[in-house]
């Protein structure tokens, strides 16, 4: 394994879908795409937003499987359930924080993203993350990161009082340390802005 | 007669569209491969680097081509689904000839020749030789494109042939070779993370030009600003530092105003524009009365924007303009891009790092082919038909009597129109499916139903095919060898990858064999499209867009070059104007004052509403390859009409609603679906699908004066809300023109 | 030791004592068994020594143990008449589509589901016809008055006999042979598979994956040469091969708690999984609280909320909601938001827009 890392921008996302046609390309599950691209909320918005598995430090995924079918491999990456020992119950799809295994109804078992372990194993870059126009999903060193972001990249993510240390990184503003996860919908941060700031009738709203 | 020779449905029963979702020989491992071979994605102009996987002659896969600088192993979902369309079930392998109520059957290529030559002498025998005509592509290779510029004049001795670039570049080019003197984006791409501020108007760059996006990404990274103006937010545009939702063909307003600002308050480079420019007093004089709210009425936004941005264009020490059809596809598509233009010449920062221009190119040879010589105004090199000087040296190469060069012919709007008129009669056409892509699409398919004899080259029977009396099987991209020249100016090298399936053919070498059987074999003598090549760079020779220097070998080991490159071992030009000289004779930039006018139809109560048209990022063009592949179409399975919740409301539609768009000249039913990221006033519809699902039923066969591009980004028309269709060609399948 | 692990292990004798007086039991205090099988008998022994600790680990895993006490709740609803009729047919039609003709890798692949069928039937019937004979439960006599039948004795009690001489004892005697014919079919497709698929390749590992391949391979191979020696070869070399393929068994037999095959043991706990989410789905649907739309019924996330606090995963969030009433599709999109909205900030944001 390479000393290059998974990051992600969410915000850079353009939601053209690259990273879900390529995923299917990836050789430990050839024809299935396994990485997940929502629209957030189309009427409102353009927003999307992309989730491979961050490949926790003591995934969640793991722990609430009765199976015992989830496994790290020794460089830390979480694999899909393995298949002699998988009994689709779906615990996994439900509790991961990120939202990212997929049970597959056909066979009847979770599949999840493996950092295209096929590629990443033979110090290749995966798949989604190769493609990516935006650079949403990067593949990189540490320094190459640190030249090119205006933010910092961590791995701390906390759910309610539930603190999670991830393999891949997400891209921040340089002062926040970790990323404390609320609910939240599409609406504005500051007060200057309307209520749907994407609104395009809004912006025009001063026009004769 | 060129008419359908049974119906649609039974068309496309027989040849599809139909969707390929697995590649030859199944999901397989993708590592069992025979070879492994670098060349470039078919679409769009950006070109991207790409490796195909090859197993027993087939393309079973790809892999990512991470050295290739320009995209360095990115690409979009149209890129990495790309290798769908070879081993599909609709190829075409033989040629085709259309038998009334059968539809197509296949016969020799000697009988199709045979025909296609016949009537070809036929037709200009008894009507002259501009009576028959040549469309083509921008998607063809330099050699393809060249090959068919001189196919016409020498061969067929026709002065109409004109190509479907006349529907992408036209107008940015004649734009940028008004105020610059050459056509090509000024800058390579590496200079555009350099750029402090960056204005990208028209251009939906994360759905038609993805790879873009980190370039864009990367400036604001480095704290450059970005300013959008797109009638529609785009994703680009929710991340861009000003948004500016113009109004469709007000975008002078925006650019005028921001000039009137930038020389009120003292943004502009007097010493560069007294050193290297022509034409600012009357460009002064124009923009006076574009204060920000005259503009603002011109442009439908509010006057701040205006303000604001030329707040952050006029002071910035670098900067960079990107514009694309958005701006372009408009009767005053050049002068919007010249007012644009004016907004960087004025300000200086052009023609060094970090400062500079670039039109984005739509089409896979968007820049290439239209400098080789099969627009019906131009000869190789991007030489003028009508200068003298130029067509004694076209002469000279090719051998010909200068006299024998036809002169200026229609485009390809005209030229349909002559068509429709009875005064072209016959009509050879290869990479170019204008049923679906030129506007008033129920006029076009009026006009090829008039043709004598219509042949059509094609690798699937397009929707432009099937009205075709020869359909002759030709190649894929990938099928064939040759270079492009991507939307930096950067010239690239598409290796053959297999070779056409079936008695499928070369292109090259289906022109160069009609051509001997027309009694010119010895002007079209080429033993591989190398050949073609090396007599391109010789006719490009002194041309504006000199090849000479460029070899396919200097080409691999530099990772494509530059033109103009005007001999051997020139290390080619990333960067043009750099010192401020430019194209004209008199080495300097011209300016135009433009005056804002109003489109060629506006809205009024009877049509209310403004359709603009475009792309969606898992459709190319008219979809003839990106409808027959099953991951793309899951993506974007059939056109939606964008329109506004209050819009909406006003009609009385909800999302997802049938609706009817009618324009003066035809209708579409399709899906609404209603978001508040487009202007109340305007619906926006994706126009790759054919038949009672195109947007180009509707939109206006007005042309700018003097690109000729077609005004596609505005006609008027009105939106209610209706039934679900039930008639055969609803029917069909979505990618064939159904609906669901 | 671990409670967990002293629990386990008192399961694991308990069982292992069971099955030792069942062999004793059933071979009429051995006098039916063959004492030349001896060491299979402690190698089983063993390995049900192993099997019944892992499992018994297993189960009192929260998760596992969660399931295994909703699986025979709802399973023994199973026997009451309101649910007999549609879960009967249920459980029949799982047992047949899932464990008889294994749907589910034919969904995945036909070759794969070639490869595991060949073996999963090869090892059934082998284990059949072995584990009886091992123990002493069945032995064959020849009928004291006609030498050309042999008689079937199960726990010591004589049953029917039939000819040595016919189909049905040519099938009989040759039992293992065709077990063996499966197996070595089905593992020489799927070591093509493992052999050729890039990705396969990339995720196998030799303990877990290619190892029990090649131990199935060499018992398969050995008990064919067995039967080779003794009836074209005249029994050459045929002691020798009793030993190897001995070891291959035993060795097979001592590995089968730790590896791959305790998936045998494991797997049939979809079944419970199936009945579990029927039982859900007649309990209400839990809505998601950030879109509103159903996502899971509302037992299941009621016992993952309940597994996560034995495993001390703390998804109380604080405004009183809990984490886990998120639909993943809305976690998604909220991570997406959360971050975004990390950039924009009411500075950097009043200085994009400060126009207005």
């Amino acid at each position: 394994m390479s000393e290059r890392a998974f990051y992600i921008d969410y915000s850079r996302c353009i939601g053209c879908q690259s990273c879900v046609q390529a995923c299917a390309e990836c050789d430990t599950h050839r024809g299935v795409s396994l990485i997940h691209l929502e629209t957030i909320q189309r009427r409102e918005s353009v927003q999307t937003a992309p989730q491979v598995c961050m490949h926790c430090e003591d995934p969640i995924c793991a722990r609430v499987c009765p199976a015992d079918a989830i496994k790290k491999t020794p460089d830390g990456v979480v694999q899909s359930s393995l298949k002699p020992r998988c009994i689709g119950c779906s615990n996994c799809v439900l509790a991961c924080p990120f939202g990212v295994p997929r049970y597959q109804v056909e066979i009847d078992q979770m599949m999840k993203c493996d950092y295209c372990y096929d590629r990443t194993s033979v110090d290749k870059k995966p798949m989604c993350a190769t493609v990516c126009p935006s650079g949403a999903l990067t593949f990189a060193t540490a320094e190459e990161i640190q030249r090119s972001r205006r933010g910092i990249a961590i791995n701390s993510w906390k759910f309610g009082n539930e603190v999670v240390k991830t393999k891949v990184f997400v891209i921040v503003p340089r002062e926040v340390e970790r990323v404390n996860v609320d609910l939240v919908q599409i609406s504005p941060t500051p007060s200057a802005l309307s209520e749907d700031p994407y609104d395009v009738a809004l912006m025009l709203e001063s026009v004769e | 007669m060129a008419k359908l020779p049974v119906d649609v449905p039974e068309l496309v029963k027989q040849f599809g569209p139909t969707l390929n979702r697995v590649p030859a020989g199944g999901w397989v491992g993708s590592e069992e491969q025979d070879r492994m071979v670098k060349t470039h994605c078919c679409f769009c102009g950006q070109q991207c680097g790409i490796q195909l996987r090859v197993r027993n002659n087939k393309v079973v896969g790809w892999e990512p081509w991470e050295d290739f600088p320009f995209n360095l192993g990115k690409l979009c979902p149209k890129g990495v689904k790309r290798y769908m369309q070879d081993e599909h079930p609709d190829r075409l392998k033989h040629p085709l000839q259309r038998v009334v109520g059968k539809g197509f059957e296949p016969i020799t290529w000697d009988a199709a020749l045979s025909r296609v030559v016949s009537e070809i002498q036929r037709i200009q025998q008894t009507y002259g030789n501009d009576a028959f005509a040549l469309l083509t592509g921008a998607s063809l290779t330099n050699e393809k494109a060249y090959l068919m510029g001189k196919f016409a004049r020498v061969a067929l001795r026709t002065a109409n042939i004109d190509y479907n670039g006349r529907l992408c570049m036209v107008s940015a080019g004649a734009a940028s070779k008004k105020v610059f003197g050459i056509d090509r984006s000024a800058n390579p791409w590496s200079d555009l993370p350099k750029a402090k501020v960056i204005l990208a108007a028209g251009a939906n760059i994360a759905e038609c030009a993805p790879i873009t996006t980190d370039y864009l990404w990367q400036a604001r990274e480095n704290g450059g600003k970005l300013i959008i103006l797109d009638p529609r937010l785009t994703p680009i545009a929710r991340n861009a530092d000003l948004y500016i939702p113009v109004r469709s063909g007000g975008d002078i307003g925006i650019f005028n105003g921001m000039l009137h600002i930038m020389i009120e308050r003292g943004w502009i480079d007097r010493d560069f524009i007294a050193q290297h420019t022509t034409g600012f007093e009357q460009v002064a004089e124009a923009v006076k009365k574009y204060t920000p709210e005259y503009s603002a009425r011109i442009a439908g936004v509010p006057a701040e924007m205006i303000v604001r941005a030329a707040e952050m264009w006029g002071p910035a020490p670098t900067s960079f303009l990107l514009h694309s059809r958005g701006i372009e596809h408009h009767s005053k598509g050049v002068d919007n891009c010249i007012a644009a233009i004016n907004l960087v010449v004025a300000s200086g920062r052009i023609g060094r790092e970090g400062c500079g221009y670039a039109m984005i190119t739509g089409q896979g040879n968007g820049q290439g082919a239209r400098e080789q010589g099969q627009k019906c105004d131009q000869l190789p090199g991007a030489r003028d038909i009508e200068n003298p000087e130029h067509r004694k040296y076209i002469a000279g190469v090719w051998g010909v009597p200068e006299e024998s060069i036809p002169g200026k012919g229609l485009s390809a709007v005209p030229l349909v129109e002559a068509i429709h008129e009875g005064k072209i009669k016959g009509l050879l056409s290869i990479c170019f499916n204008p049923t679906v892509s030129l506007p008033d699409a129920n006029y076009v398919r009026a006009a090829l139903e008039k043709l004598e004899f219509y042949v059509n080259i094609e690798f699937f029977l397009s929707e432009t095919a099937q009205y075709a009396d020869i359909v002759l099987a030709g190649s894929l991209m990938e099928e064939d060898e040759g270079t492009t020249t991507s939307v930096e100016g950067r010239v690239i090298h598409h290796r053959k990858v297999v070779s056409p399936p079936g008695e499928a053919r070369e292109d090259w070498q289906i022109i160069c064999e009609i051509a001997r059987r027309l009694g010119h074999g010895d002007k079209f003598n080429y033993s591989s499209p190398h050949d073609i090549f090396e007599e391109l760079r010789v006719a490009s020779k002194g041309g504006v867009s000199d090849y000479y220097g460029i070899t396919w070998e200097a080409i691999d080991k530099n990772y494509g070059m530059f033109w103009p490159c005007p001999e051997i071992g020139h290390p080619g030009t990333p960067r043009l104007y750099e010192g401020g000289k430019f194209g004209h004779p008199d080495g300097k930039a011209h300016f135009l004052p433009i005056e804002w006018r109003p489109s060629a139809e506006m809205p009024d109560e009877e049509y209310p509403i403004i359709l603009t048209t475009g792309r969606v990022v898992s459709h190319f063009l008219s979809g003839t390859q990106t409808r027959r592949i099953g991951g793309l179409m899951d993506q974007y399975p059939q056109p939606l009409c964008e329109m506004h919740p209050r819009l909406a409301e006003k009609v009385g539609v909800k999302d997802g609603d049938f609706v009817k768009v009618e324009s003066r000249r035809g209708s579409v039913v399709v899906h609404a679906q209603v978001v508040k990221t487009i202007r109340p006033d305007t619906v926006f519809i994706p126009y790759h699908w054919p038949l009672d699902r195109s947007a180009n039923n509707m939109t206006i066969r007005a042309i700018d004066p003097v690109s000729n591009i077609p005004e596609f980004k505005i006609c008027a028309v009105r939106v209610s809300k209706t039934e679900q269709p039930t008639d055969p060609i609803a029917k069909l399948e979505v990618q064939a023109g159904g609906i669901r | 030791m671990t409670k967990e692990k002293v629990k386990a292990t008192f399961w694991a004798f308990l069982v292992t004592a069971i099955l030792a007086r069942l062999i004793v039991l059933g071979s009429r205090n051995l006098r039916n068994f063959d004492a030349a099988l001896v060491g299979y008998t402690f190698a089983t022994l063993f390995a049900v020594f192993g099997i019944t600790r892992r499992y018994a680990l297993w189960l009192q895993r929260p998760p596992t143990a969660m399931y295994w006490k909703r699986g025979w709740t709802v399973f023994w609803r199973l026997f009451r008449p309101r649910y007999l009729a549609s879960n009967g047919i249920a459980f029949v039609r799982r047992i047949v589509v899932d464990f008889a003709l294994t749907r589910f890798i034919w969904r995945r692949g036909r070759m794969r589901w070639a490869a595991h069928w060949f073996i999963l039937w090869g090892g059934v019937t082998a284990a059949a016809i072995t584990f009886p004979l091992v123990f002493g439960w069945i032995y064959f006599v020849t009928d004291a008055d006609n030498f050309d039948w042999y008689r079937i004795h199960v726990f010591g009690y004589p049953t029917f006999a039939f000819p040595i001489r016919s189909v049905f004892g040519f099938f009989v005697f040759h039992g293992l042979v065709w077990s063996s014919v499966l197996v070595v079919a089905g593992v020489l497709l799927a070591l093509r598979r493992r052999f050729r698929d890039h990705g396969a390749a990339a995720l196998q590992r030799f303990g877990e994956d290619l190892l029990p391949l090649l131990l199935l391979f060499a018992i398969s191979v050995t008990g064919l040469m067995l039967t080779a020696s003794y009836t074209w070869m005249k029994g050459y070399g045929y002691d020798f091969l009793a030993v190897l393929h001995a070891i291959t068994v035993i060795f097979t037999l001592l590995w089968l708690p730790f590896g791959k095959f305790f998936h045998i043991f494991q797997r049939p706990a979809q079944l419970g999984i199936d009945f579990y989410k029927r039982a859900g789905e007649e309990g209400g649907q839990a809505q998601c609280i950030r879109c509103g739309q159903p996502f899971a019924t509302q037992l299941q996330i009621g016992d993952l909320k309940a597994v996560q606090s034995a495993l001390c995963i703390q998804y109380g969030m604080q405004d009183g909601t809990h984490y886990q009433d998120v639909c993943p599709a809305c976690r998604r999109k909220n991570l997406a938001l959360t971050q975004d909205a990390l950039w924009r900030t009411p500075e950097a944001e009043l200085q994009r827009f400060d126009r207005f």
